[in-house]
């Protein structure tokens, strides 16, 4: 079955491979790379000493060291090693919003793919998990250009329908990604925020770096219609009549609540929010996703 | 509520459009997938009830918008203060008042009151009822019911013209209320047309009792009264009280007693020109009015030698009430003034004879007669200006009774002295009570009498006649309702001295409730009030015989059949209909049988009709307590009609309810205070 590649741009990759992946967390590889590990391994950067206990490498004591104070130290080195990625595609009936080829969840497929590819080229291990009441597909994260294939095969083959099961997807993870990762969320959340925010205190408790990719289309946002219509739940729920007129100033208000609410979670939990709008060049929204992570140091500077 | 154009009420059921067409464009609206459910939801919830409520209240105000234009096409109707809402009642009546002083006009238009009325009335009919409601017409000078097909035709009917009658509301309303018992009408508005002058309602007699009770006792009938009651400003009318005709030494010359009025006093003397028509030869004279009241006596018209009878009229310019600006009389040979004294004692017969043997007038010739009761058919009726009946009141339906009766209505004079014993029959509502006798030595005296009007009033010259100086020692009861002309005080709870029966000036039966001789009374003793009273009355009876004769304008005042009489006022005397010659004022004749003279008779108002008084609204809210009844006042200037037209309330409140409605349609503003979802999302970004 031939597979669609079509959400990879080789012109944005080849703008974006210039700005590595960072975490935000120290990581626990199962390989040397470009990350900061938790434990002390043997890179060239300093990182503290320790007294010597019987068992120790001898060969690792500082006799500069034992020579002014007589006594034995052992001299520690941060550890280099490679970022999990799991990339968590919310591929709910919601997803499906947006004019054909262009809706939400082809946004984030782009969103997912490159990033997948991204971190995939400074090699880390890429995993994919597509949630959504018809189907949950959970691709462990692992290395290697193979690996990197099925992951897009699999995250080509998405298809947004059926209800939401971010929350439950989210607290799955948490339990199931038992090492630390960076743990990508792309969805709409049209979620209760509170209950969002277990979630996602879920995954912190278990020392995840967390991104959130937050899709919205504007007239999500504006609800700007002018003529009664019945809308249609694309998750499947029933469809309600409604005269934008009479209810507009009530939507965006219920809107505005709903974003106050998000923001007070994100400030509260910290994790790494980014609300994107529909119609944006994710190449914009990479970057600036890529760049705020290198400032913040979260990241080992390796060039 | 009525309508013009009833039949588009039936696009009535289109107010349920806009229902339909919501129903409609719920079942056919554009279907949009949606992924922020959850938002929709919660602010269709917050929004539930209002918007279900806003939502009802702009079908509401459509269907309103729509039903208001449907309205406003069928031309709506409203009674307003007329109260014509209801719909159409079976029967529509309207008793109209033909009364002389209904043509009072409007001098810019010349529209009287009766047109107006007729007018007014006739659009409201068309407009209210349409031919949906039988329509019947009686008029107060014919009393007679007339159907009538069209409203339309109502100004143009004979039925409805002007008269020169007097109005007489109660019998004009108990013919209404006769055709509604006798029609089984069902419900019926009832309209009463008239100028509320006091003295066609007559609002102190017993009449208004009985109609009130009558009328409430019929179920839906509804009155409507539509008033004119406006009086006429310097208006002046004209009398002739007196013609004489008396041989000069140059021919002859005929003497008029003139009497001119004024509604409003004036205040420095204002000379009023007369025409006066004397067979057809006019002749000015002016009169100098000083206050409200001239009289002007023995006014000298030479007329020819050989003119022994003849006819005549005064005239004042033109005002606002023409109907008293002329004043016909007829002048002739005066009749013997002959009268009869049925009586059963000759100690009253005796003082009466001698009183009304003697000559008031020596130009004329006086012939009075005694008989007793048993020989009153001997009496020739037809030639007896004035009878004195000092017997029991013969039996109602006996020959008598019916000569008595005929007696009055001729115009002739009755008078009635009590018998010794009374009986218990009684004459046009008034019989003989019981003798009384002053309490004490001292006598009673009249404590009150009518001293401008009637037997008893001031002479000419105006000098009381010296009636508080009667003594009256026995007087005998009256029972029943009258016209008290004199009274006794309280010592005799104000028991009538003199009543009349009939409350018309000049008309009805005498009632002397004392004796003239000793022992009763000091009538003979003082002979002035009683030869006054005599004289006056034999007068007044005989102003109905002779040749030559004045009456008021009524139905029967030609008698039975009016065709046989010609107006000799008028160059074309087939102007005037048979059926309008004795309703309206002119000079008639009737051609005589061979070798007798022809008939003369001048006919006009009544002189009540001159007297501007109204009756009260107090009045007449006491006279319609516990009617359904409605007064519709105007004036000749108001215009306004009966009936207004009231789509334009209706166009308002469909206006009303489009603004409404849009109002309602408006999107909400968002609170400028707070961020929009736009702004916050710039601000994440």
């Amino acid at each position: 079955m031939p597979v669609d590649h079509s959400f990879l741009d080789s012109t944005v990759l080849s703008r974006l491979m210039g700005l590595p992946l960072n975490a935000r967390r120290p990581m626990i590889g199962n390989a040397s790379g470009r990350h900061r590990s938790p434990v002390k391994g043997s890179s060239i950067e300093f990182a503290q000493y320790r007294q010597y206990v019987p068992g120790d490498d001898t060969r690792r004591l500082d006799w500069r060291t034992w020579g002014r104070s007589d006594r034995f130290y052992i001299k520690e080195f941060e550890a280099d090693t490679n970022l999990r990625l799991a990339l968590i595609v919310d591929a709910s009936g919601s997803m499906g919003f947006g004019p054909p080829q262009a809706t939400r969840l082809d946004y984030g497929r782009k969103l997912a793919g490159t990033l997948a590819y991204l971190a995939a080229q400074q090699g880390d291990a890429v995993g994919l998990w597509g949630v959504g009441k018809d189907h949950r597909q959970k691709i462990p994260a692992k290395r290697g250009a193979a690996h990197l294939g099925v992951a897009l095969n699999q995250l080509g083959g998405l298809r947004a329908q059926g209800g939401t099961t971010l929350l439950e997807s989210l607290h799955e993870a948490a339990e199931q990604i038992r090492q630390r990762a960076l743990v990508a969320v792309i969805s709409d959340f049209f979620v209760p925020p509170l209950t969002l925010r277990h979630a996602l205190q879920h995954l912190l408790f278990r020392r995840h770096d967390i991104a959130l990719f937050h899709l919205l289309d504007p007239v999500e946002l504006t609800f700007d219609f002018d003529r009664p219509a019945r809308f249609v739940d694309m998750e499947g729920g029933d469809s309600l009549l409604i005269d934008p007129s009479l209810v507009a100033r009530r939507y965006r208000e219920v809107v505005k609540k709903y974003l106050t609410e998000l923001d007070e979670v994100i400030r509260t939990t910290g994790v790494d929010y980014h609300r994107v709008r529909l119609g944006e060049p994710y190449e914009e929204v990479l970057a600036r996703f890529l760049l705020s992570r290198l400032r913040s140091g979260g990241g080992r500077r390796s060039y | 509520m009525s309508f013009l154009q009833p039949l588009l009420l039936l696009g009535l059921p289109l107010a349920l459009a806009p229902v339909i067409i919501h129903l409609i464009h719920q079942l056919r609206r554009r279907q949009i997938p949606w992924a922020a459910m959850m938002f929709l939801l919660a602010a269709q919830r917050m929004h539930k009830g209002l918007s279900k409520l806003r939502q009802y209240l702009i079908l509401a105000l459509r269907m309103l918008a729509v039903a208001a234009l449907i309205l406003v096409i069928g031309r709506p109707l409203a009674g307003g203060l007329l109260g014509l809402t209801g719909g159409a009642p079976d029967s529509v009546i309207v008793l109209l008042d033909r009364s002389a002083s209904m043509e009072q006009k409007l001098l810019s238009t010349g529209t009287s009151k009766r047109v107006a009325a007729l007018h007014n009335l006739t659009e409201a009919i068309e407009e209210a009822y349409g031919a949906r409601s039988k329509l019947t017409l009686i008029d107060s000078a014919t009393l007679e019911p007339t159907a009538i097909e069209n409203a339309k035709v109502l100004p143009d009917l004979p039925q409805t013209g002007p008269t020169d009658t007097a109005a007489d509301v109660p019998a004009l309303m108990q013919a209404g209320l006769d055709f509604i018992t006798a029609n089984r009408t069902g419900r019926t508005d009832l309209w009463l047309v008239s100028d509320l002058r006091q003295a066609g309602w007559n609002v102190g007699g017993g009449r208004w009792k009985a109609l009130r009770e009558a009328l409430a006792s019929l179920e839906g009938v509804r009155l409507h009264l539509l008033a004119y009651s406006e009086s006429p400003e310097a208006d002046l009318g004209i009398v002739v009280e007196k013609t004489a005709r008396r041989e000069t030494a140059d021919g002859a010359e005929l003497l008029i007693d003139l009497r001119i009025r004024r509604s409003e006093p004036v205040s420095e003397p204002l000379t009023v020109p007369v025409r006066v028509v004397v067979n057809g030869l006019g002749s000015a004279l002016d009169a100098v009015l000083q206050g409200d009241e001239v009289l002007l006596q023995a006014q000298a018209i030479p007329i020819d030698g050989n003119t022994k009878r003849g006819w005549g009229r005064v005239e004042l310019p033109a005002d606002a009430n023409p109907a008293d600006n002329v004043f016909h009389f007829v002048f002739g040979e005066p009749p013997p003034l002959k009268s009869v004294i049925v009586s059963e004692a000759e100690e009253v017969a005796v003082p009466l004879q001698a009183a009304l043997s003697a000559a008031a007038d020596p130009a004329r010739s006086y012939d009075c007669a005694v008989l007793p009761p048993g020989r009153a058919a001997e009496i020739v009726w037809d030639e007896t200006s004035l009878v004195v009946w000092q017997a029991p009141i013969p039996p109602a339906e006996s020959a008598a009774a019916t000569q008595l009766e005929a007696q009055v209505r001729a115009g002739r004079a009755l008078l009635f002295l009590p018998p010794e014993t009374p009986g218990q029959e009684p004459f046009e509502g008034v019989r003989w009570g019981n003798w009384r006798a002053a309490d004490g030595a001292e006598p009673l005296l009249p404590e009150w009498w009518r001293t401008d009007a009637g037997l008893l009033a001031h002479t000419r010259a105006g000098t009381a006649l010296p009636a508080g100086e009667l003594e009256v020692q026995r007087w005998c009861e009256l029972v029943g309702e009258g016209v008290p002309l004199a009274r006794f005080g309280e010592d005799a709870d104000r028991a009538p001295l003199l009543l009349r029966t009939s409350r018309e000036s000049q008309s009805g039966a005498y009632f002397l409730t004392t004796w003239p001789g000793p022992g009763a009374s000091s009538l003979a003793r003082d002979g002035v009030v009683l030869f006054a009273l005599l004289h006056r009355a034999l007068q007044d009876g005989s102003a109905s015989l002779g040749n030559a004769v004045q009456r008021e304008a009524a139905a029967g005042s030609l008698g039975d059949d009016p065709s046989d009489w010609t107006r000799v006022d008028l160059d074309d005397p087939a102007l005037v209909s048979s059926i309008d010659r004795p309703l309206q004022s002119g000079v008639l004749e009737r051609a005589g049988a061979s070798g007798d003279t022809a008939m003369l008779v001048a006919l006009n108002r009544a002189p009540d009709e001159d007297a501007p008084q109204v009756v009260a609204r107090s009045s007449l809210e006491e006279m319609f307590d516990g009617l359904d009844w409605r007064l519709h006042e105007r004036t000749l200037e108001n215009e306004k009609s009966l009936t207004n037209e009231v789509w334009r309330t209706f166009l308002m409140i469909m206006a009303a309810a489009l603004i409404l409605e849009a109002l309602l349609c408006m999107p909400g503003r968002s609170p400028k205070e707070s961020r929009s979802p736009m702004e916050l999302w710039k601000e994440a970004a």
